[in-house]
């Protein structure tokens, strides 16, 4: 059978291993570094080594190559390379390191409240990325960004409510859990050049940071993405790779680094996040106004935290007409490991909050809660609450078919519905290149592949494209060298973005002879941090979610007996790819409901390992799953790599709720859910005396 | 130290250490379908059979395999039905857990020749597929046994 070749295969001569040495405390100075202990024959990197080196992060630069203080139990304050991984993990347990300990935070709301310590006494530099959001640091604090949203008057808006409803609700942090450790290989050239290869999913903001970091030229940085073994977000950015370059600098030779699964558990995570949902609507369901308060915990460091709080803040509106909307997004820094992009990219935070509000809305209002969704939903021409107007809008469709999947008309009970709304990077810009070959035709870009398929995509549009076979076109691996620029494979952009930018770089083939063509596609628009007015997204990604479940009243075991989802595809480039990404959705969806959560102690992550972190098995799909990719004649293509995941865990919340069981944080576990049951049942015997 | 086995239907002799798992030793060979993931015999995605049997790559001291029988994909006939069935299905994505699974999925069929949907999760419960293609992996496994 064909293999795939990932970046943890890429051997090369001379090679050493990496190890790093971790901080045991969650913040603390670092005060010395004893390495007389040190085995012979491997080298190690110090403080010292790197104090000089500049600051680098994608949204905030807020990180520094090695840690000092340490911000969080497991970050890098020193690394060695060896000529093998075992006595590369040898040589770091040997060095010694003393730490001046500092108090630390582990939960959003204690980090923004008054005397809490600080991770960050001053904010970093913004990162000034072209296609970024701004950035809005609250000085002083551990607020690393602020996003608010205004439209019309929300007090008034309350004040006309017939119903208010307010609950604030949580999500668990989450791992990404890529079967694919990270795996970094770097090596410096003869002429001074770096060059990295990495299973990275942002090949130019790597090397843009990395350029930033060791004062190099971005040209004088060559990344090289080979094929991941899934990401889902956890695989973008900077990583380990600032770290393995200076590794390789010092020990004169190449360098690679593999991580084990623990230490996956404090490289990237999700943002665990507290969300506050206050809803005003009129007696017949019409919703008057929001107010949705978030704080994304980001952890150490920023990271992508400010994008993720931004869009937590503005999915969490969710697909509705409200015309009085107030939204205030935090993204806090605490002493937890560095929370990141996850598939669902905020939206999987506030589409949990919002989407279990509008069932406790439709409760308090004795309406069904399909039939509230349905007089809201934004419709063509429609404004959101950004400001910008509705186009190519099916919300409605969505949640029809979700809801006709569980015959959710006939009896709802023990059922539950989910719709959402979810933007796409915006602004981003994206160029590929396409070349004639004597067999066919090379295609050379920057999108990066994680399994989601973009590499068969990018056949599949090209041969229609150009009139050839998929299997005449050729899409090497992305290398910042000689793949044209592309923001990143982030938000589900990369089929529509890149298709684009192909079909574009097909004309300019044919208008130019027909050896090369170059397309360029630029997506514009943007938020305004300060008023949440713009444009967040060119087009969106709409989809709804229908679950059936069972409960065990003895054990508060849940079975999910039907799940579907229902997502808009505009066109269908790659049938079975489209439908992997929808079917993979639901079962991480799945797992983010039930079953995912990563637990501290005292800032130690206690079940660091796919044994005590469940992820769903095949055992854990349900009877019924099913999914409908919804296309319209002519339509755009709309990515699809995450829009089934948010809306699951609401699903599933709201058909526990239609039986009693309301619960409001995640994941859903037997115990959460027997404790809701022994509610329910406490004020039934209430009720009765 | 030496261990002698039938590597993949050919006598071999592999260099180890004392305690080195199968695993590390299998992939310094240039086999890289077996792959390192949680490290404690839970995803299965370092599977490889023992005699047949599927065990895990991560937990099998290399000397434990000293005059045995190991196989990993690369060792199936490129005709394989059950690697057939997983391309004709679709049933992966990022392609990382696919031999672990195909070789569970070979082991399933030969000892339940028709399986059940319930005997599917079972046999391939401990092999984990983050990017969720479990629906398609299914019907991967349903087609091989009918080939």
């Amino acid at each position: 059978m064909r293999l795939v070749h990932y970046s943890q295969d890429a051997g090369l001569d001379g090679m050493w291993h990496a190890a790093f040495v971790r901080s045991p405390v969650p913040h603390g100075r670092v005060c010395s570094v004893d390495v007389s202990a040190l085995p012979p024959d491997c080298v190690a990197l110090l403080p010292q080594d790197t104090a000089a080196l500049g600051r680098y992060g994608c949204q905030l630069k807020d990180q520094r190559v090695l840690a000092d203080p340490a911000r969080f139990v497991g970050d890098i304050v020193a690394a060695v390379a060896a000529p093998t991984r075992s006595r590369a993990r040898a040589a770091a347990q040997a060095v010694g390191v003393d730490f001046d300990e500092l108090p630390a935070v582990f939960d959003p709301l204690a980090a923004v409240a008054e005397g809490a310590p600080l991770l960050h006494p001053e904010s970093g530099a913004s990162a000034q990325d072209k296609v970024s959001i701004g950035v809005r640091p609250l000085p002083g604090t551990n607020v690393c960004h602020r996003f608010r949203l205004f439209n019309g008057d929300v007090e008034s808006g309350f004040a006309a409510s017939a119903v208010v409803v307010e609950e604030t609700f949580r999500t668990a942090s989450a791992q990404h859990a890529p079967m694919e450790p990270h795996a970094t290989v770097a090596r410096w050239t003869e002429d001074g050049r770096l060059e990295v290869t990495t299973g990275t999913q942002t090949p130019f903001n790597l090397r843009d940071d990395l350029a930033g970091a060791l004062g190099l030229e971005p040209e004088r940085v060559r990344v090289i993405a080979p094929p991941m073994g899934g990401s889902f977000g956890a695989k973008t950015f900077t990583r380990l790779e600032a770290i393995v370059a200076c590794l390789a600098r010092k020990a004169g030779r190449p360098v690679q680094a593999v991580l084990d699964r623990g230490e996956e558990f404090v490289t990237l995570n999700r943002h665990p996040a507290v969300v506050r949902v206050r809803i005003g609507a009129e007696p017949d369901g019409t919703l008057v106004a929001k107010q949705l308060d978030c704080w994304a915990d980001t952890g150490a460091y920023a990271d992508c935290g400010p994008g993720v709080a931004t869009k937590m803040g503005y999915a969490g509106v969710g697909p509705y007409r409200i015309p009085h909307v107030r939204v205030d997004a935090l993204a806090v820094y605490t002493n937890l490991p560095p929370n990141g992009a996850f598939r669902g990219y905020g939206a999987t935070q506030s589409v949990w909050a919002s989407e279990r509000a509008m069932d406790l809305l439709a409760e308090r209002l004795d309406m069904s809660p399909l039939e509230l969704r349905r007089r809201n939903l934004l419709r063509d021409g429609d404004r959101f609450a950004t400001g910008e107007v509705m186009r190519d809008v099916h919300f409605e469709e969505c949640l029809q078919s979700a809801a006709d999947a569980v015959d959710y008309e006939d009896d709802p009970r023990g059922k539950g519905l989910c719709v959402l709304l979810k933007g796409m990077q915006t602004p981003s810009r994206a160029a590929i290149s396409v070349e004639r070959t004597p067999v066919g035709y090379v295609i050379r870009s920057a999108s990066c592949e994680m399994g989601q398929g973009i590499r068969d995509s990018l056949r599949l549009q090209g041969a229609a494209l150009l009139g050839c076979e998929p299997g005449q076109i050729e899409v090497p691996d992305p290398d910042t060298d000689s793949s044209p620029f592309d923001t990143r494979t982030t938000s589900s952009r990369s089929t529509y973005m890149m298709g684009r930018a192909l079909a574009d770089a097909v004309r300019d083939l044919e208008a130019g002879g027909g050896e090369r063509g170059y397309g360029e596609i630029a997506n514009e628009g943007g938020l305004d941090p300060d008023t949440g007015q713009g444009i967040a997204s060119t087009h969106w990604h709409q989809g709804a979610a229908a679950a059936q479940v069972r409960v065990d009243e003895d054990t508060g075991r849940v079975t999910v007996e039907r799940l579907h989802a229902a997502v808009y595809a505009g066109r269908v480039v790659d049938r079975a790819g489209a439908e992997l990404q929808n079917e993979g959705s639901m079962i991480m969806g799945l797992g983010t409901a039930l079953l995912e959560s990563i637990e501290h102690a005292d800032g130690q992550i206690t079940n660091a390992n796919l044994s005590d972190y469940s992820v769903p098995a095949l055992g854990d799909v349900p009877a019924e799953m099913t999914h409908e990719l919804i296309e319209r004649d002519g339509a755009e293509v709309h990515g699809l790599g995450e829009t089934a995941l948010p809306p699951v865990p609401a699903a599933i919340g709201n058909a526990l709720a239609s039986l009693g069981v309301g619960l409001a944080e995640l994941p859903m576990t037997a115990e959460r859910v027997l404790e809701a049951l022994e509610a329910r049942d406490r004020q039934a015997a209430g009720a009765a005396v | 130290m030496k261990v002698e086995l039938v590597l993949n239907e050919r006598p071999a002799a592999l260099e180890c250490e004392a305690d080195e798992m199968v695993l590390e030793v299998l992939r310094r060979e240039g086999l890289t379908s077996v792959r390192a993931t949680c490290g404690i015999g839970i995803c299965g995605a370092c599977t490889v059979l023992l005699d047949g049997e599927p065990v895990s790559g991560c937990l099998l001291l290399a000397t434990q395999a000293a005059g045995r029988e190991l196989t990993t994909v690369e060792g199936l006939p490129a005709e394989h039905p059950v690697p057939r069935a997983f391309e004709a299905e679709h049933a992966f994505q990022c392609g990382w857990c696919t031999p672990g699974m195909v070789l569970t999925a070979k082991r399933l069929i030969e000892e339940t020749p028709q399986p059940t949907d319930e005997q599917i999760a079972e046999g391939l419960g401990g092999n984990l597929c983050r990017c969720g293609c479990y629906v398609k992996i299914r019907a991967a496994v349903k087609r091989a046994a009918a080939a």
